[in-house]
């Protein structure tokens, strides 16, 4: 399997014009120097790192998208069938603690090279936090809420979707941002299954070029930059889903 | 009562040799109880922690499955009804309050007529006229529930129990988290309610004097379940059955009693009245005789002025500004034990009892009421003091 990586990484590395785009342009003697951060370069460059920006985000989006849908599944199959919830946690458990590139590697022969392999994967990596925050948030609550609810007539499920899960919806927020913060951040390794995303500017365009500085400290101030965006936008998502929380309680 | 919502008829409660058995318990938590709640009373399950006054209160709903026997909410057997079904048309208010607390008021009290489908129009006309009924602020609509005071919280758990205007309500220690100031108030709150809506209640409880003063029957359990006696308030007070209820109903059922009764209940003796102006000889007259040794001065109206002394009856006319003032005052409408007690704080032997006016009604005096607790004179018709908010 490794000698098949291999063969499949030796291409990329031998591809591309990158070396004549390194000596161009207005910032050619700090790239000659190979300095920390090349700001001209950067800037006369900005258009490469488009498309690697927006395959990670497509990348994020779509494994802690999906993420959320499985392990809130196994969140509602396990919420009233206690026995389930260790061996859901100790599964996602288990694969994450499978190192990503490995895991990378076993899915190639399996789901071929690209996005899929590559959401796969990152998919598995987020079940654990989120399945982990969902199960937390719905024991966390108050059980005099779920008594008046089965008191007045609710059944299991709209207990479940009318109570439990909006109330448990902080921590389920919680565990999204933990889960999408760490996506962000493994999603640079998508490169390994072939496919896009952050990872080809830092690996392709900065590792495997002599260390190219600049391109990996740009793409990874990207990633930091995204990784705030996806936060603010829970923030916000919090406010609007939980108004509760925010109020000042006597 | 509005039948709009389908509901408002009150119905009975009847449980028929009801057991509890949990599963790996060896004693049964409700053992064969047997009692009926008449429609539009309040029954108070009341008892020692481990009496199953909670459980029996639960298998009225199902909340808790019934081992065996069985209960009746009017005439169907809560058994033939579907849980979800049943516990919508059973009012539902604990501890805790359970109120929602991602949910404004507003979205809290209108919970079950959601679930039974009412239409947006319907059920937000409902809730307002709830928010009426029990005198909440309606600035406070749309806050969450962490943002009212426990008090207000209690009274919206108890409007939401009331949303769908079911015929019966539980009640699981609805004023236990209270401070006793608000639990006082909010027990008097709910007996004038309860007053206007007439549901039949099913409360539970373990603090005996919330039991005899909310109750219309007490149930009180002993460990292990079973019942100990089912009588009215006064009827325990007056007769506990055994010693278990004797010693749960405490060493002052005399004074409980007490505040089962107003001042109108029992007879009032007659003071010999004097007017203003009157010639002294003329009262002296009247002493003879009479119930109470001092003359009561009255105004043309006859309010009570004060008391007479032997010296402002040496005058020729009786004096206008009487030594004693006639203090304290009490009103027909105050409950027992209160007179009692301003009785005894104002170090006094008498009081005047006054009417709505302030005119003169009669005389209270710790002779009679030490004779009525001696005699326990028809105390059990006298519960109707209950019946009737206090305050």
């Amino acid at each position: 399997m490794i000698a098949e990586a291999t063969t499949w990484l030796a291409p990329l590395v031998a591809q591309g014009d990158f070396f004549t785009d390194r000596s161009e342009g207005s910032a050619t003697e700090c790239v000659a120097e190979n300095k920390t951060v090349c700001l001209g370069w950067a800037w006369d460059n900005a258009d490469r790192f488009v498309s690697p920006t927006l395959e990670h985000l497509v990348l994020v989006g779509l494994s802690v998208a999906f993420g959320f849908a499985i392990a809130l599944g196994m969140a509602v199959l396990s919420h009233r069938r206690r026995w389930l919830v260790p061996t859901f946690t100790g599964a996602s458990g288990v694969l994450y603690t499978i190192p990503s590139i490995a895991l990378f590697l076993i899915l190639l022969p399996i789901t071929g090279r690209g996005n899929v392999t590559a959401i796969v994967a990152l998919t598995l990596y987020t079940l654990q936090i989120i399945y982990r925050n969902i199960v937390t948030g719905l024991g966390n609550v108050p059980e005099a809420a779920k008594d008046a609810g089965r008191g007045m007539g609710m059944t299991e499920r709209q207990l479940l979707w009318r109570v439990e899960l909006p109330l448990a919806v902080p921590e389920i927020i919680a565990g999204l941002r933990i889960a999408t913060v760490s996506t962000v951040a493994i999603a640079t390794l998508a490169i390994f299954a072939g496919a896009g995303g952050l990872g080809e500017e830092i690996y392709t365009g900065g590792l495997l070029r002599d260390v190219f500085k600049t391109a990996i400290v740009v793409a990874s101030g990207i990633a930091i930059l995204m990784a705030v965006f996806f936060d603010a936008l829970y923030i916000g998502l919090q406010r609007w889903l939980a108004p509760w929380r925010r109020v000042r309680a006597i | 009562m509005n039948t709009r919502n389908g509901d408002a008829e009150a119905l009975s409660v009847r449980f028929e040799d009801v057991s509890k058995h949990y599963p790996g318990a060896d004693a049964p938590a409700v053992d064969g109880l047997s009692l009926e709640i008449p429609e539009g009373e309040i029954c108070v399950l009341v008892g020692p922690s481990g009496s199953g006054k909670t459980t029996a209160m639960r298998m009225v709903n199902r909340m808790i499955e019934i081992t065996s026997g069985d209960i009746y909410v009017g005439d169907r057997s809560v058994r033939d009804r579907s849980p979800a079904e049943l516990r919508r048309h059973i009012g539902y208010v604990i501890q805790q309050t359970g109120l929602f607390p991602h949910r404004t008021i507003d979205d809290n009290i209108a919970t079950v007529p959601r679930l039974l489908g009412w239409d947006k129009a319907r059920t937000q006309a409902r809730v307002e006229e709830l928010i009426g009924l029990i005198g909440l602020d309606p600035e406070l609509r749309s806050r969450f529930p962490s943002q009212l005071s426990g008090g207000q919280q209690q009274r919206v758990g108890v409007a939401r129990a009331l949303a769908a205007d079911p015929g019966v309500m539980l009640m699981d220690e609805p004023f236990g988290a209270v401070d006793p100031i608000n639990r006082e108030r909010l027990q008097n709150e709910f007996l004038r309610l309860q007053a206007d809506v007439r549901k039949t209640i099913c409360f539970v409880t373990h603090d005996i004097d919330e039991a005899i003063k909310m109750g219309d029957r007490v149930a009180v359990l002993r460990e292990g379940g079973r019942l100990a006696q089912f009588a009215t308030p006064a009827g325990l007070l007056m007769a506990p059955a055994d010693e278990f209820v004797e010693d749960f109903v405490g060493a002052d059922r005399a004074l409980k009693r007490l505040s089962l009764l107003r001042v109108s209940d029992i007879s009032l003796w007659e003071a010999p009245l004097a007017y203003v102006g009157q010639a002294s000889a003329e009262v002296r007259a009247k002493l003879e005789g009479a119930e109470v040794p001092h003359p009561l001065l009255v105004d043309s109206e006859r309010r009570p002025l004060g008391w007479l002394s032997e010296r402002d009856l040496e005058r020729e006319i009786v004096p206008d500004r009487p030594d004693s003032p006639a203090e304290p005052r009490l009103e027909r409408d105050d409950v027992m034990r209160d007179a009692l007690s301003d009785l005894l704080q104002a170090e006094t032997q008498y009081a005047a009892v006054v009417d709505h006016e302030g005119r003169i009604a009669g005389v209270l005096s710790i002779e009679i009421i030490s004779e009525f607790l001696g005699s326990g004179e028809a105390l059990v018709e006298e519960h109707s003091a209950v019946e009737r908010p206090l305050e």
